[in-house]
């Protein structure tokens, strides 16, 4: 069984290059920048919210400008890292720390350029790892039946509650409380009502979608509105290019960062949050003057930028060869393919290879899009960071409500975003990590009836889990994650606090 | 940036994690007892009480575990940076706005109270620069545009109200 050859490849380019799938990644690269330079809106929320929205068009056309919103998003969020100092998203906090030193120098030009050609070679470099991995952890999972599945979607989310700080217990417990949450509503097996505490409402069951909304957008809402920002900036003239002598120096960075980013991005829990500190961290070890980091080294921007579009090509591999998303936005994506009936894993490749390959070959082009669109208008972008926020924060708003009702044009699920909302805010301000609730609520459906065909496989016991080759592997990373964590708070015995676990 | 003065101090990480451990012991207790009256078969392979048992009764252990370990520990602490008094009212008014017009969707239809909400919210985030006529604006603006973009060219079913179906 082939599940890779040129010949799909080449085909998913002459699918990904008709006009109509081009206008689609156009405009997927320019949405997702405007999500990604727009404060409090994310790669998360703006896919959830666009997603029941794209409805309308075919099942192709949807997924690549929802992956050309990611990538762009990913992207965007650097501008006014580096131009205002305004981190978009939490992984282009270590790109600020070094662009925006630079802008203030007056190099802001090739610092912005410098984070374009860098995300470029990173993402191009790391689509060709995405273009030969997928198909060979693809290949592998065919072997996997319910139990291996089972055991992975367990993997995936022990691996992020360990990942996502110091917080275990509350990483657990959000973990539990993503889970319970789509327990709630029908039975899909008997039809029975569960948890629904006898309220006719919630027999529609809660929507992942709306819960991300929630904890996402609405969310960041009332935690800007909090703070009373009103972000007004000025900008400064941009010039834009980089010296040659500039692209040569992060030549080093770009490929390091690439191999850090895609290879971390394999993992569950490895959000770019985390690749892009780690890039910048290597960086800073291996370079010849240390001390010019922080105060404006072209290859602090270089790397996390790097790191940032290698992680997110590489969080399409497990994605695409197993369904297991590794944060948040894939897990949003996920949801995306589930939508149109399309179930990511081995049998994608095998039964839709035009699909998968059009969207791999898409991301390509969508790379060469964003680099082309991106260094004439970043002072276009930078403006539009620069809308205040309180015209800005009612407009988010507006669309995440849009974004709720049109899952499934029910009020119901409006209110569950703006409950999740709440939840979010708490679970924010008391140290609680959001990314485990995130990825239990999308995989719960999954995770449920693979539990239930194991059992029937196994007559109802557990021990198939612990008697399959690769079930009982992927089963004891997943206990030895949460051991190793156990054992690392057991050991300080600090307070449980998560990272500023933002989006993607 | 910026904010008001000095955060509210009286709940730090410590006493937050207690309170919040014994919340959730609470909350797994809830979920056990709405478990118990779920009904089906216990022929099934997986029982429908199953996971709902196992998932409340985790909430609870963790739970537990939780204000334990924080009421034993005697380490340095951490104040929460709750909001300010003035912090606390924005994020409230936010939200009842927003509860507010989730409720008059129904009631006045989308674009008139997507025109309300918006121009109502602006113009509150923004008062002390009394950007009256932005926020009329704003508000106008996406109304129009819920009902032209939305409603009529992507078709999407939102309650009209008095512009009819």
């Amino acid at each position: 069984m082939m599940l890779f050859s040129w010949d799909f490849l080449l085909n998913g380019f002459s699918t990904a290059l008709t006009p109509e799938n081009l206008l689609w990644a156009t405009v997927g690269c320019l949405v997702g920048t405007l999500i990604g330079v727009l404060p409090g809106i994310g790669p998360s929320s703006g896919i959830a919210i666009l997603l029941p929205i794209t409805t309308v068009l075919p099942p192709t056309s949807a997924i690549i400008m929802m992956a050309a919103i990611y990538y762009g998003a990913m992207y965007g969020g650097s501008t006014t890292a580096i131009v205002v100092n305004i981190p978009g998203e939490a992984s282009s906090v270590p790109t600020a720390i070094d662009g925006y030193q630079m802008a203030r120098q007056g190099r802001a030009g090739p610092a912005l350029a410098i984070s374009a050609v860098s995300s470029f070679v990173a993402g191009t470099l790391s689509l060709v790892g995405l273009t030969f991995f997928a198909p060979i952890l693809a290949r592998f999972a065919l072997a996997f039946g319910p139990p291996e599945y089972f055991a992975l979607m367990f993997m995936g989310l022990t691996l992020t509650i360990s990942l996502s700080g110091r917080a275990l217990l509350k990483g657990v417990i959000a973990t539990c409380i993503g889970l319970i949450a789509s327990l709630i509503g029908q039975n899909p097996l008997t039809g029975a009502a569960r948890l629904t505490f006898g309220f006719v409402d919630l027999m529609a069951g809660v929507n992942f979608i709306s819960v991300i909304i929630g904890l996402f957008a609405i969310t960041e809402i009332l935690v800007t509105v909090e703070e009373a920002a009103e972000l007004m900036y000025k900008t400064k003239k941009i010039d834009w290019m980089p010296k040659w002598a500039d692209i040569r120096r992060c030549i080093g960075a770009m490929v390091r960062s690439t191999g850090v980013g895609f290879f971390l991005g394999l993992l569950p829990g490895c959000a770019p949050a985390v690749t892009t500190f780690v890039a910048y961290d290597l960086e800073k070890r291996v370079s010849k003057h240390p001390e010019e980091f922080g105060k404006g080294a072209i290859e602090g921007v270089a790397a996390p930028e790097g790191a940032n579009n290698a992680t997110t090509s590489g969080g399409f591999v497990p994605l695409f060869a197993f369904g297991l998303p590794t944060g948040p936005a894939l897990a949003v994506l996920l949801g995306g393919l589930m939508m149109y009936g399309l179930q990511p894993g081995p049998m994608l490749f095998k039964q839709n290879p035009q699909f998968v390959w059009a969207v791999i070959a898409s991301m390509y082009i969508g790379n060469v899009i964003l680099l082309v669109l991106n260094l004439p208008l970043v002072g276009m972008w930078a403006r539009i960071a620069l809308i205040p926020f309180p015209v800005l924060g009612p407009l988010i708003i507006l669309f995440s409500v849009i974004g709720a009702y049109s899952i499934r044009f029910m009020m119901f699920d409006v209110w569950v975003a703006l409950i999740f909302g709440v939840i979010g805010y708490v679970m924010r301000k008391l140290g609680f990590p959001i990314a485990p609730l995130v990825l239990a609520s999308v995989l719960a459906q999954m995770l449920e009836t693979s539990l239930q065909q194991s059992l029937l496989i196994s007559q109802g016991s557990p021990a198939i889990f612990f008697t399959r080759p690769i079930a009982l592997v992927f089963m004891l990373l997943g206990f030895l994650s949460i051991a190793r964590g156990v054992w690392k708070q057991v050991k300080s015995g600090e307070p449980e606090v998560a990272l500023e676990d933002d989006e993607a | 940036m910026g904010g008001d003065a000095s955060p509210i101090d009286m709940k730090t990480q410590r006493s937050a994690d207690i309170a919040s451990g014994l919340f959730l012991a609470c909350l797994g207790l809830v979920v056990l007892y709405a478990a118990t009256s779920i009904t089906g078969g216990m022929e099934e392979r997986l029982p429908p009480r199953t996971l709902p048992y196992f998932l409340g009764t985790t909430v609870l252990l963790a739970g537990l575990l939780l204000s334990i370990k924080s009421w034993r520990y005697r380490g340095p602490d951490t104040a929460i940076k709750w909001p300010s008094r003035k912090g606390f009212i924005r994020v409230l008014v936010a939200f009842v706005s927003l509860a507010f017009y989730t409720c008059a969707i129904n009631l006045i239809g989308m674009p008139l109270a997507t025109a309300l909400f918006v121009a109502f919210l602006v113009w509150y985030l923004w008062r002390r620069k009394r950007r009256v006529f932005y926020a009329l604006l704003t508000g106008v603006i996406s109304g129009v545009v819920v009902f032209y973009v939305f409603i009529r060219f992507l078709e999407l079913s939102f309650p009209t109200g008095f512009l009819g179906p």
